[in-house]
């Protein structure tokens, strides 16, 4: 349970997780791990408490803890590194070059498994419709995440 | 030169915790709200770093692998009380996010074959996919500004969506491939 490259935001870490849980292990289904993003949203803190819900879902309590520690261990070294070489590293033209070339190629990466889980949730005019509002909603306003997954809860509890 | 330390004031182990359990608490919704949570605890009523420190924690945890908040939290914590302010600084922010996933887990799983459960679920995995493609639009407005960044992200996404690469392997190539792109021009 390793995903230590999560550059650039919480989100980074969805196609590499989607591709190793799902695809490469089958340890969950396209939808259990929709269900853990979902988790991830409406619970404090940042997303990657998803990982302790997935833990939990493969290995019991023992699970989660050891993701949660598999999650931050990376970051704790890494950060710590840079901190103490804060300077060189904020000057460093590789580090900045290699970026701008991160930052646009996760954007692919997010855009290729989106459509993937899409394929999933979206079985009829319904979802497609919770989707594209939800898309709309979180675009147009500044309204937090965790009232629209709650929201599609509830239209789902009604119309699905 | 490194970065400008401040463990000479007194702040305890415990207190770190404590201030980083809350905002670990109290911030829902993802990286904006942490960060505005941040700034008045830790800024405005604590006053163990100053708005300057602050806003280059914040960079710094954009820079670094791994989520940009808990990032942010580790400089915080390193310049306060080194590594050990780091730790502390982590177990405090995922603490209670953890508790609850682990508590919907388990009832998540018992749960699971309940037909109305199921129909939430549903209706939540559709809205997952429109959160998933909204951060991808604000994401592409904030990076994608020229015919460049574009092709990174197309070849990204075609090596990812057809020939089914290794997202790390697609992410360390397009890190070396930006290096060999973008890093003669910014000189």
């Amino acid at each position: 349970m390793v995903n230590t490259l999560t550059i650039g935001g919480g989100f980074v870490m969805i196609p590499l997780l989607q591709k190793e849980f799902v695809e490469k292990y089958h340890w969950l289904t396209n939808q259990e791990f929709l269900d853990a993003i979902a988790v991830g949203q409406v619970t404090p803190g940042p997303l990657t408490v998803m990982n302790a819900f997935i833990g939990y879902k493969l290995s019991g309590i023992v699970g989660s803890i050891l993701a949660m520690i598999c999650t931050y261990l990376p970051s704790l070294v890494i950060t710590t590194i840079v901190v103490r070489n804060y300077y060189i590293y904020k000057e460093s033209v590789f580090v900045n070059a290699s970026f701008k070339g991160i930052k646009p190629a996760v954007v692919g990466l997010l855009l290729s498994v989106a459509l993937l889980l899409a394929k999933t949730a979206l079985v009829d005019y319904i979802t497609a419709g919770i989707a594209v509002s939800g898309f709309l909603l979180l675009v147009s306003t500044r309204i937090d995440p965790t009232f629209v997954i709650i929201g599609a809860g509830i239209l789902g509890a009604f119309f699905l | 030169m490194r970065f400008p330390m401040n463990t000479s004031r007194n702040i305890s182990l415990k207190n770190i915790f404590l201030v980083f359990l809350k905002i670990g608490t109290f911030a829902f919704g993802g990286v904006y709200s942490m960060l505005t949570f941040f700034e008045k605890e830790l800024v405005e009523k604590h006053k163990w770093v100053t708005h300057e420190e602050f806003i280059e924690s914040v960079a710094l945890g954009q820079m670094t692998p791994g989520p940009p908040i808990i990032n942010t939290g580790i400089c915080i914590g390193y310049k306060l009380k080194k590594i050990k302010g780091a730790l502390v600084t982590i177990l405090g922010q995922v603490f209670t996010g953890t508790l609850i996933a682990i508590i919907l887990a388990i009832f998540y799983l018992k749960t699971r074959d309940n037909v109305l459960l199921e129909s939430i679920l549903k209706g939540i995995g559709a809205a997952v996919v429109g959160l998933l493609l909204s951060i991808i639009y604000k994401m592409a407005r904030g990076t994608i500004k020229d015919y460049k960044a574009v092709l990174f992200s197309m070849a990204s996404f075609i090596a990812l969506a057809i020939f089914k690469l290794n997202p790390i392997a697609i992410i360390l190539f397009a890190g070396f491939a930006g290096f060999l792109v973008f890093g003669r021009k910014s000189k």
